[in-house]
């Protein structure tokens, strides 16, 4: 698996009309190298943007993020080939009318020649089981499919580490049945934030995150119930 | 759901001639439906063209049903320009005029229509390629596809807004239209440049394929990759 690294890492904002800037995150110390982490905590505590340091969405103000070596900030392009992202809502991922075409799309810097890379995504496509789908409009797939489509559409270039920030958030329960047995059967790193705790337990490793910080660090079942507990729940 | 069903980002997938003919083609075509309502020297010619243009909308294999609901945001802004223009002027002045307008709407959709946006990207990125050293093709090419696509969801945020208005008894208060699309908009506009960022989309483009084809990686930390500001 490759190696995540946070060495330090702060991430503060500007407050409007004050000097003190606002943190969000930090700081933060990690390294993570399991195949399968999730990032649990409540809303506002600093999940997404955790997520979002990890292929240069989001730049520390201080310390470093490095995914196998490569520095977020001054290896971004080199990082983001490695590292795919999706977020919570699939139509503001798909950015094609259809997911063949966003499929291609994401197959751009591969394959130059169109008929090669319409054949890619054919593969692709088919890999994830939908063929049947790929030339329906995407506002005509349903939630479920969306998110799968989505998720093929990221992981055609097979990126290394997949980030996945509330992958079932807009989801039924059977849906997000079906994305837990795929994500399941991805041979990549798989970095999730959610609100779904079986979804959380699925992993490898989860960190608790709370007011910006990683309060609890190990295995889900004692992460859940940590935070179940400081949730006062 | 109608979102992405308009004139601009609605590709219709087929085989017609149309959709096989270059695109330059097509864009020199367009330009002539242009150039020639300039000349239309009168109402019936208006009609002539006019049935030209469906006519390869119909050879296209569009369809009727698409061509009527392209139509339709357009309708009222005809009919008031048809108005005033026969009063500011003559009927069959408004009628040359509003025929015009027509035709290179319907044209425009047909190239739309019958162009994926594959296609598209390739053309801007093949069109923009002697700009090179100051903008990057692919960059250029995205854009445009992604602009096309958004015209339709800001059209679609529109009417969206307007329900949510009258839902609220707002529908006469300008503000309470304008102001939530630009909102959603500006939202959009957020999250789609988010989206194309994390997927690299945005990221300049490596010299000649000395990107690792997933698999093997070009060493392991401190490798010299320095990607950053540096297009070929
Ligand atoms: N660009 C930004 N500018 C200012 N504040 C921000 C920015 N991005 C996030 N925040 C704030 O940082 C905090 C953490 O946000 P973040 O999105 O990381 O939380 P989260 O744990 O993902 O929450 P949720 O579960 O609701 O998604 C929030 O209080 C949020 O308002
Ligand atoms: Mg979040």
């Amino acid at each position: 698996m490759p190696t995540i690294e946070l060495r330090d890492v702060v991430v503060d904002v500007p407050t409007p009309g004050s000097d003190t800037p606002r943190r969000l995150l930090g700081p933060v110390e990690l390294t993570l190298s399991e195949q399968r982490i999730s990032v649990i905590g409540a809303n506002g505590s600093g999940k997404s943007t955790l997520l979002r340091l990890v292929n240069g969405l989001v730049q520390p103000s201080r310390g470093h993020v490095r995914v196998d070596g490569l520095d977020t900030v001054r290896q971004g392009p080199a990082v983001r080939q490695r590292v795919a992202f999706a977020f919570t809502d699939p139509l503001s991922q798909l950015v094609m009318p259809t997911g063949r075409e966003d499929v291609e799309l994401s197959l751009r810097r591969r394959h130059r020649r169109a008929d090669e890379r319409r054949a890619a995504a054919e593969a692709v496509l088919a890999r994830f089981g939908l063929d049947g789908l790929s030339d329906q409009s995407v506002y005509d797939l349903s939630g479920g499919e969306r998110q799968l489509m989505a998720l093929a559409a990221v992981l055609a270039t097979d990126p290394e580490v997949l980030v996945l920030d509330e992958p079932s958030t807009l989801l039924d329960l059977r849906n997000t049945r079906v994305l837990r047995e795929r994500l399941t059967a991805l041979p990549q790193m798989v970095v999730l934030a959610t609100h779904d705790l079986g979804l959380a337990r699925d992993a490898d490793r989860t960190l608790v995150v709370e007011a910006g910080r990683v309060v609890f660090d190990g295995p889900p079942s004692v992460a859940v119930d940590e935070y179940v507990r400081r949730s006062g729940g | 759901m109608s979102r992405g069903d308009g004139l601009f980002g609605s590709y219709v997938q087929g085989t017609s001639v149309v959709h096989r003919a270059p695109l330059a083609a097509k864009f020199v075509a367009l330009l002539a439906v242009g150039v020639a309502t300039t000349l239309l020297p009168s109402w019936w010619t208006g009609c002539l063209l006019l049935a030209l243009v469906v006519g390869t909308h119909a050879l296209a294999g569009l369809g009727l049903g698409r061509l009527l609901r392209t139509m339709r945001p357009v309708l009222p802004v005809l009919v008031v320009l048809f108005a005033f223009q026969w009063w500011s002027q003559d009927a069959a002045m408004a009628a040359r005029l509003v025929l015009g307008i027509l035709a290179c709407y319907i044209a425009a959709g047909v190239v739309t229509g019958t162009t994926s946006p594959s296609a598209l990207i390739d053309a801007v990125v093949g069109a923009a390629r002697p700009l090179r050293r100051w903008l990057d093709p692919e960059a250029v090419g995205i854009a445009v596809a992604v602009m096309f696509r958004s015209i339709p969801w800001i059209a679609d945020a529109f009417g969206e807004v307007r329900e949510a208005a009258r839902a609220r008894g707002l529908e006469r208060n300008p503000r309470a239209l304008v102001l939530p699309v630009v909102i959603h908009t500006v939202g959009y506009a957020r999250a789609t440049g988010e989206a194309l960022a994390a997927r690299g989309l945005g990221d300049p483009v490596e010299g000649p394929q000395d990107a690792p084809a997933g698999g093997s990686r070009p060493g392991g930390p401190g490798a010299p990759s320095t990607n950053d500001g540096a297009p070929g």
